[in-house]
């Protein structure tokens, strides 16, 4: 690896942009947040302690979650009233999580995040051919909450019911995936949505939205703790947060020349490779 | 189909407060990088901290923790934490608009959601909890 001794100051945001630039792009194809990219690769292969890596891993999803969120309710492709009560259960998970991050010891952390990252893979993998099982009637929470409604399914031009089932596990599933997101700065969208459409039932494009809403205000809570913490360094997550939004939108153009099959299977291969040296990292190796 | 109330509103201060906080963000970045305020801590020297966990880089460098940074306003460095801290207070201000409304149509139920995430926000954002 690149001695970083060699490298003058001024070249490490440039990589750093040119790094997420192309991560912007990969994730976009892939439909994932870059959050769970940018960590285990600028942890494992840029100079930065895994302290300020994970602050501006939650800085860049707070970003594109908050950027995003404006265009997905106006489209209809979010309900706000499904975000709030995942979102409060996210919050008190993503604050706990961050501060048990800070706590840790960086082995510690590092294994963990190797382990993390490579379960994500997995989980990645085993979903990837998962079909919609559509929630018919809400439970009594779904009921009580009015979670409900319609969305527009634009590939059919037609209106699309929608409703939730499983609502208490939901809302427990919210919370640990905030643990996970806020203690290693991962974002949340790579478990929201297979929470959202395996786990309570809603269809994928109203998930894909409605997770993107959820980690706008999940993430702002983590990102205070990190900012109040001292663990943010704007050398490191400016360069970043521009080069994903800037390849986020040359990643859009690029949906219709790749297939999502291609770049989800390129997320995979990356997640292990980054996964694995997170783990022998944390081994000492 | 037409969208919610609570949406339309929501997404207009989203969108207001998103914009005024990457703007803010990159606008202070590039005078932190150009020099063009002095920074508290020199990019050149940077490299000595940052691969140090964040509790030996803070008594290295003597950041302050909480709001301390307002106090070391303008040093370009701490002013790419106003951009942070306006990214951060939009999902409090939408929420703000939010819980008018669910008050005005007595949906209390949702009060209470936006009254508790309003709490965790605030009390995130206050640095009280160490």
């Amino acid at each position: 690896m690149l001695d970083p001794s060699l490298v003058p100051w001024w070249a490490w945001p440039l990589l750093l942009f040119a790094v997420t630039f192309l991560l912007g792009i990969v994730a976009v194809v892939g439909g994932i947040g870059g959050g769970v990219l940018f960590v285990p690769i600028v942890a494992g292969f840029f100079p930065f302690h895994l302290d300020f890596v994970r602050g501006a891993g939650l800085l860049l999803a707070l970003s594109g979650s908050l950027a995003a969120g404006p265009s997905l309710l106006r489209g209809g492709l979010a309900s706000l009233r499904l975000a709030m009560p995942l979102a409060l259960a996210g919050s008190i998970g993503a604050i706990a999580g961050a501060f048990l991050g800070l706590a840790m010891p960086t082995r510690v952390l590092q294994l963990s995040l190797g382990i993390v990252v490579l379960a994500i893979a997995a989980l990645m993998w085993g979903t990837r051919n998962a079909g919609e099982t559509l929630a018919r009637t809400p439970d009594r929470w779904a009921a009580a909450l009015g979670l409900s409604g319609r969305y527009p399914e634009a590939s059919q031009g037609t209106i699309v019911a929608w409703t939730v089932h499983r609502t208490p596990a939901g809302l427990v599933a919210f919370a640990a995936i905030g643990v996970i997101g806020g203690m290693f700065g991962l974002g949340a969208g790579w478990a929201n949505v297979p929470a959202l459409t395996l786990l309570m039932g809603l269809p994928l494009k109203l998930a894909v939205g409605t997770s993107g809403l959820t980690m706008s205000i999940m993430n702002t809570s983590a990102a205070w703790v990190y900012l109040n913490e001292g663990a943010l360094l704007p050398i490191l997550h400016v360069p970043s947060i521009l080069g994903v939004m800037l390849g986020a939108r040359v990643g859009v153009r690029m949906l219709k020349k790749i297939e999502a099959k291609t770049a989800r299977s390129i997320i995979i291969a990356v997640l292990l490779v980054a996964g694995t040296r997170s783990l022998l990292q944390g081994l000492g190796i | 189909m037409s969208l919610e109330r609570h949406e339309k509103a929501y997404a207009r201060w989203l969108a207001i407060g998103a914009r005024i906080g990457f703007v803010a963000l990159v606008v202070s970045f590039f005078i932190y990088m150009f020099g063009l305020i002095p920074p508290g801590i020199p990019t050149t020297e940077l490299p000595r901290y940052w691969g140090l966990p964040v509790a030996e880089y803070l008594a290295a460098t003597h950041v302050p923790t909480g709001w301390g940074w307002v106090h070391r306003l303008p040093q370009s460095d701490v002013l790419n934490f106003v951009g942070v801290a306006l990214l951060g207070f939009t999902s409090i201000a939408c929420y703000l608009r939010l819980i008018v409304d669910y008050i005005r149509e007595k949906d209390w139920l949702y009060v209470a959601i936006c009254v508790a995430q309003l709490g965790v926000l605030l009390v995130a954002a206050s640095g009280l909890l160490h």
